[in-house]
């Protein structure tokens, strides 16, 4: 047996590991997430620019990336930390609000 | 009302398991009643590290259902119905059962310069005034009782071994807002560093379980604005 000293790490596989994920930490996550899925989004969208999913897709992460970024930047700037759940519901009300408003205006 | 408590048993050599128990619980039974019933009635050699058992020394700190907890402080009642989890905190050696080995905790503190280096000329009683901005800013990041929660629960932590980690900065923020240290420079050589201010990620998991309601996370803020006008040459 190792003589490394056994050090408990928290297992992302299992509920409990999961259970303990802080508010900060979904915001984290998602806006992580966001950015991965926007390069594989944007890369799709070049090929056919066209296509309605796409177009939607590509709207919707931007806007929960940025506004995500704008709550790390705003808390960065010193807005008291207390208030970082409700910014994070903010971002995800206001990704939800713009997209719907983008995606049902009749700009054509 | 009984409760089942599942514990996390592992000693040098052995095969790392869980234990079931079954323990009457009344509406204010604490984690920490509990373990010790187990241990009284049950079994002796369960190992697990309590002090005060009122909430003021953090010693009792463990991860129950997922999250860092005072044992003395979470009734089991307060805990979703179901088996309870307990485990050792993440991010520290294990020693036995509960137990885990605080060097770590006092290693990233030494790294970051966190005991005060009076300066040459600072008065050997000097004092911060009550009412002052340096107090003030000081004040809500002083409390730490140094219970590791914060570490446990901080995912940089567990990914990079040189990262002081909250408890640590949060020191190294309070020593920096305070006019009396004179070890500022070489604090900065490391806060500046790879593996200090610029891995914290703003999670704030460590604000979130820290039993003491300190803000770690707005104390690397700050050290991160402080960096920023000492990068800009402002100050």
């Amino acid at each position: 047996m190792s003589d490394a000293p056994r050090v408990l790490r928290r297992d992302w596989t299992t509920p409990e590991g999961w259970r303990g994920t802080t508010t900060g930490m979904w915001a984290w996550l998602i806006q992580r997430a966001a950015a991965i899925a926007l390069l594989v989004v944007v890369a799709l969208h070049l090929v056919n620019p066209f296509r309605r999913g796409l177009q939607a897709a590509l709207l919707a992460l931007v806007l929960l990336h940025a506004l995500l970024g704008v709550r790390a930047l705003l808390l960065d700037f010193g807005l008291p930390l207390r208030w970082h759940r409700a910014l994070f519901v903010l971002a995800l009300v206001m990704t939800a609000t713009i997209f719907v408003t983008v995606w049902t205006w009749r700009w054509y | 009302m009984p409760t089942s408590l599942s514990v996390f048993r592992w000693s040098r050599g052995e095969r790392e398991r869980w234990q079931a128990f079954d323990v009457d619980a009344g509406p204010d039974t604490t984690v920490l009643d509990a373990l010790v019933e187990i241990q009284r009635r049950r079994d002796p050699s369960l190992a697990f590290r309590y002090a005060c058992r009122v909430g003021m020394c953090g010693s009792c700190a463990m991860v129950v259902n997922g999250r860092e907890r005072w044992a003395c402080r979470t009734r089991l009642v307060s805990l979703r119905a179901g088996a309870i989890r307990v485990r050792p905190l993440y991010h520290f050696p294990l020693l036995r059962d509960l137990v885990v080995d605080m060097a770590p905790f006092t290693a990233r503190m030494r790294a970051v310069g966190a005991a005060l280096v009076p300066a040459p000329d600072a008065e050997p009683y000097a004092r911060i005034p009550a009412g002052s901005t340096e107090r003030s800013e000081i004040d809500p990041a002083i409390e730490c009782i140094g219970c590791g929660m914060c570490l446990s629960a901080c995912t940089m932590v567990g990914h990079n071994a040189r990262f002081p980690g909250p408890a640590a900065l949060n020191r190294a923020f309070t020593l920096e807002r305070d006019s009396r240290d004179a070890a500022g420079e070489a604090r900065w050589r490391v806060l500046l560093g790879d593996d200090a201010l610029a891995r914290c990620h703003g999670q704030g998991a460590c604000t979130e379980v820290c039993p003491m309601g300190l803000a770690p996370t707005t104390s690397i803020v700050r050290l991160r604005q402080m960096a920023t006008r000492k990068l800009l040459g402002l100050g």
